[in-house]
């Protein structure tokens, strides 16, 4: 099966800033991808050149086989929801619907009146007077529906309250299950999402410091605690990424590829050993000192780290 | 073509507002004419008002506002640049179309009503000159496209270039503009150019040469917008 997105040694350079820096990768069909990394990682950019808003400064993308740019065929089979998104001022609520609904040729207008419902959103309201939560279910409720083959979330939640937020989980999830497709969450709020996502893209500083499999990742990085020497002991078999002293005792986040003969090892050694979150996985590598990522890595993630 | 006609009909789903504003403030502008000249009386025998700018001004704002709030609300659902441009084109050209003859019409019921019962030349052109009723109704389109196209073009130097873009546009037209009358004060070419522009019939100022300054515009705004981001 052909990947819907490939992406080889994509550049983009703003000036003198370097947004991403030779970033290649493929997203395979019929998946929840996390796109995750700091502000100003080049998330946003690099889903703005998928979708032919914006120019590679050199490298390579092709969407379901072709080059996006000026491609309705490629075009017509995408929806970016960006937080970013902005509306003419004339329009309302059931304007910018009937808008999607126009251009994307697989809408479901009974999912959309239903989301409306759920995020309670009023239809005659113009979108300028929106609060920021209500222009983000607008973009939730335009993403879902539209059912796009491909469709990409910015961080689509800005402003949202918990409820309407675990509200766009549950949807995404029942729609996604129903009508498999491909879609890529850019979020900060990584422990909400961390159940949803099935494989990780990790970007820092414009590179590409992950791109693994959810649950692959989910047993690489683990944190030991206990004393010093025995942490020591442990974490020789793997990449330290992350260190706390309290007197004579030490907590480490430790990467490598672990199993469970090193679960055995570890309590024998007397450490308490448990699994890393997904959100303290993407912290401690993306401010693990001077980017210095580990050498040893599963054989279900590729690195990008120079 | 398909995705094009789908632009078109995008900027229509508002269309109360997109057909309200120009007619509204022509309506309001010709109410106002005509209560000032009832009320003024004889003052002036044959008034001529210039009220029939107010719809082409609007149209030339509309065509900005298409290029600022439609053109990163259509990328943003994932038009291209191409369906954008040519959808807007035809947006536009199509509200021409039928203003410019609805406009028509008016000036017809305007003469044969006697300005209204008061002398009064609202939606008349100024210009008599033009007599053909094909060109007529020319001189009430072409105008509209001129005015519409120039409109794309701005607001997609500002899109592309920013604000850079603006004051470098803005800074030749002042030099290129001072410029030419500059040369023309010091060789003493006005009285030729009066002439010329003396010499030319109605439906060419009014017609054809709008007309042939629209048309590089239109070439000109889609090789921009096809760098363009919203």
């Amino acid at each position: 099966m052909s990947p819907v997105v490939t992406v080889t040694d994509l550049t983009k350079r703003y000036g003198g800033v370097t947004a991403l820096d030779g970033v290649s990768f493929s997203l395979a069909e019929n998946r929840i991808y996390g796109l995750l990394g700091r502000n100003g990682a080049g998330k946003t950019t690099l889903m703005q050149i998928l979708t032919a808003q914006n120019f590679a400064t050199s490298g390579d993308v092709a969407v379901f086989g072709q080059h996006p740019y000026e491609n309705e065929r490629v075009l017509s089979r995408i929806s970016f929801i960006k937080e970013s998104q902005t509306y003419p001022s004339a329009l309302r609520v059931h304007h910018v619907l009937r808008a999607a609904s126009l251009v994307h040729p697989c809408w479901d207008e009974e999912l959309a009146q239903q989301l409306v419902d759920d995020f309670r959103l009023p239809p005659r309201r113009n979108v300028r007077k929106l609060s920021r939560g209500m222009l983000s279910s607008l973009g939730i409720i335009v993403g879902l529906a539209s059912r796009a083959p491909l469709t990409f979330f910015d961080e689509p939640y800005l402003g949202l309250d918990a409820v309407a937020r675990q509200i766009f989980y549950d949807r995404l999830l029942a729609d996604y299950t129903e009508h498999p497709r491909t879609i890529v969450l850019s979020t900060h709020l990584i422990d909400e999402v961390s159940d949803l996502i099935e494989h990780v893209l990790l970007i820092d500083r414009g590179r590409l410091l992950l791109d693994v499999e959810a649950e692959a990742l989910r047993g690489q990085v683990l944190t030991v605690a206990g004393p010093v020497a025995a942490v020591d002991e442990f974490t020789r078999t793997g990449a330290e990424l992350h260190r706390v002293l309290l007197g004579g005792a030490a907590r480490a986040t430790v990467r490598g590829d672990f199993g469970p003969t090193d679960h055995d090892r570890a309590r024998a050694l007397g450490l308490t050993l448990e699994a890393s979150s997904l959100q303290d996985t993407v912290v401690r590598l993306t401010t693990a000192t001077n980017g210095a990522a580990p050498a040893t890595v599963g054989a279900t993630s590729k690195e990008a780290v120079r | 073509m398909n995705r094009a006609l789908t632009v078109a009909r995008l900027q229509f789903v508002a269309w109360p507002l997109v057909v309200g504003w120009p007619w509204g403030i022509l309506a309001s502008s010709f109410l106002i004419n005509l209560a000032i000249f009832a009320s003024i009386g004889d003052a002036d025998p044959e008034p001529t008002t210039g009220g029939l700018a107010s719809i082409y001004i609007v149209m030339f704002i509309a065509c900005v506002n298409v290029i600022i709030q439609e053109f990163p609300f259509a990328m943003g659902l994932g038009m291209s640049r191409r369906s954008f441009y040519l959808g807007s084109l035809l947006h536009f050209v199509g509200q021409a179309i039928v203003y410019a003859g609805v406009l028509h019409l008016l000036s017809v019921v305007e003469k044969a009503t006697g300005g209204w019962g008061l002398d009064l030349t609202f939606f008349g052109l100024p210009f008599l000159l033009v007599e053909n009723p094909v060109l007529r109704y020319l001189a009430f389109a072409i105008p509209f496209l001129l005015l519409g196209f120039l409109g794309f073009a701005i607001a997609l130097v500002f899109k592309r270039w920013g604000i850079n873009g603006m004051l470098t546009l803005s800074t030749a037209a002042f030099v290129g503009i001072g410029g030419l009358a500059a040369l023309t004060t010091w060789r003493g070419w006005w009285p030729a150019i009066g002439g010329w522009f003396a010499d030319q019939s109605g439906g060419a100022l009014l017609v054809g040469w709008p007309a042939l300054l629209a048309l590089p515009l239109a070439a000109v705004s889609y090789l921009i917008i096809r760098r363009a981001t919203p």
